[in-house]
């Protein structure tokens, strides 16, 4: 192996290194953020059209029960993390990686 | 005239009658005539003496009119099959029974009555094509004013949905920089796709009631009955919808000045107070009074409608539209 394959070797594994600790630190939990801040929305929306769920009766549910199949899902597993979760402080504790 | 014409007040006032004198006149006049009616004690089958349902049948004896009677009931249980087939296609079975619970809470509601009622509205103006004219006898004043106020009410609603919804997918899109596929795509999520739709058909439904629409209330001379008239007109000119004009129904006639008996007397009484509220309800009202119908002996069917029909002051031709 020539002196300049083993640079060019070097470099590619410092540049994944570098690209793995940068996705680490910056990207990742910037993804996971918006991710996280997209499942909150989600989740506010779900409760909008399905307020009932909860006992607080809503007049379009029967408008919004057509959505339903499409949402089948996403509705399963809200309906779980609502009754799951403890606090929004909990919640939102999630993205820090202590 | 409008194309739809609207007969409201409070239970017991003869909504009934009074439209479907007013539909037997413009089926007299040659418009092709359907009264529907939306009271869940539906009695224009007892008026015209025969048996209407969920689909507009033929008047017998009366050309041009047509009858149906919006069954909310049905229109429930239909709604809540299609969505029950739709998910069978579409979510795993795993899950089915979890959302079967929610499919069946949501239809079993107070508001679904209401929704379902609504839709089947917009279904009968949406398919009125083939009339001239279409005649609602409407449920007593309370729900039928909560259902004129639905399309804004459920419109602005529908669009807080859209734009909460949006939001979350243009976040699941900016978190898929780079090679990763975004969890959700705007265009083809069907989601919006269906809220867009439902909004479009409550668009059309306000339109349809604030431009093609006429209303009438039908009253009493009773205290009652002249104060829910009262409110009733100062809700529908919140909701934007103007009312053209007032039938006062049940109004005691007179007796002749020779009879003198117990009964008479009383006649005679009833028949001044009546008279006396028929004053203060021209006076105190700003809409105009169309008809005055006298209380009549027996129930109003067959050739008294026609009597009746004569006594509105309706104009009856077809819009110039």
């Amino acid at each position: 192996m020539t002196l300049s394959e083993r640079i060019e070797a070097y470099r590619e594994y410092l540049m994944e290194v570098l690209h793995g600790l940068y996705h680490g630190m910056i990207e990742h939990p910037a993804y996971e953020l918006i991710e996280k801040e997209a499942e909150d929305t989600d989740d506010v929306f779900l409760f909008a059209c399905f307020a009932d769920a909860f006992g607080i009766p809503s007049p379009i549910s029967y408008y919004t029960a057509e959505l339903l199949p499409y949402l089948g899902e996403e509705f399963e597993q809200w309906e779980r993390r609502m009754w799951d979760r403890e606090s929004l402080v909990e919640r939102k504790g999630q993205q820090y990686h202590f | 005239m409008e194309k739809f014409v609207f007969f409201g007040g409070k239970g017991g006032v003869g909504k009934t009658t009074v439209s479907s004198a007013y539909a037997t006149r413009c089926a007299d006049a040659g418009l092709d005539t359907l009264v529907v009616s939306t009271d869940p004690a539906h009695s224009t089958s007892d008026v015209f003496d025969q048996q209407f349902d969920d689909d507009p049948k033929p008047v017998e004896g009366h050309d041009g009119l047509w009858a149906m009677e919006l069954d909310p009931e049905e229109e429930v249980e239909a709604h809540m099959q299609e969505i029950k087939r739709t998910m069978s296609d579409q979510v795993s079975p795993s899950i089915v029974n979890e959302i079967d619970r929610q499919i069946e809470l949501a239809h079993r509601t107070p508001g679904a009555y209401e929704a379902a009622l609504f839709d089947r509205f917009i279904d009968v103006m949406r398919d009125a094509d083939e009339y001239d004219r279409v005649v609602f006898d409407t449920s007593p004043t309370g729900g039928t004013l909560r259902l004129l106020a639905l399309p804004e009410f459920l419109e602005s609603w529908i669009e807080r949905l859209v734009s909460k919804r949006a939001k979350s997918i243009d976040l699941y899109e900016k978190a898929a920089i780079g090679d990763k596929d975004a969890r959700r795509k705007a265009e083809e999520d069907p989601i919006i796709e269906r809220l867009q739709e439902r909004k479009e058909m409550f668009e059309f439904a306000g339109e349809t009631l604030r431009d093609d629409a006429a209303f009438y209330l039908v009253l009493n001379p009773d205290e009652l009955s002249i104060r829910e008239t009262d409110r009733a007109i100062q809700n529908l000119t919140e909701y934007g919808l103007g009312v053209r004009g007032l039938v006062i129904n049940k109004i005691s006639p007179e007796p002749d000045d020779d009879e003198q008996g117990r009964g008479a007397r009383f006649l005679r009484r009833r028949h001044e107070t009546d008279r006396e509220r028929v004053a203060t309800i021209r006076e105190t009202f700003d809409e105009p009074v169309v008809a005055e119908i006298e209380l009549r002996i027996e129930e109003i069917k067959g050739d008294l409608l026609e009597d009746v029909a004569a006594e509105l002051d309706l104009e009856v031709a077809a819009a110039t539209s």
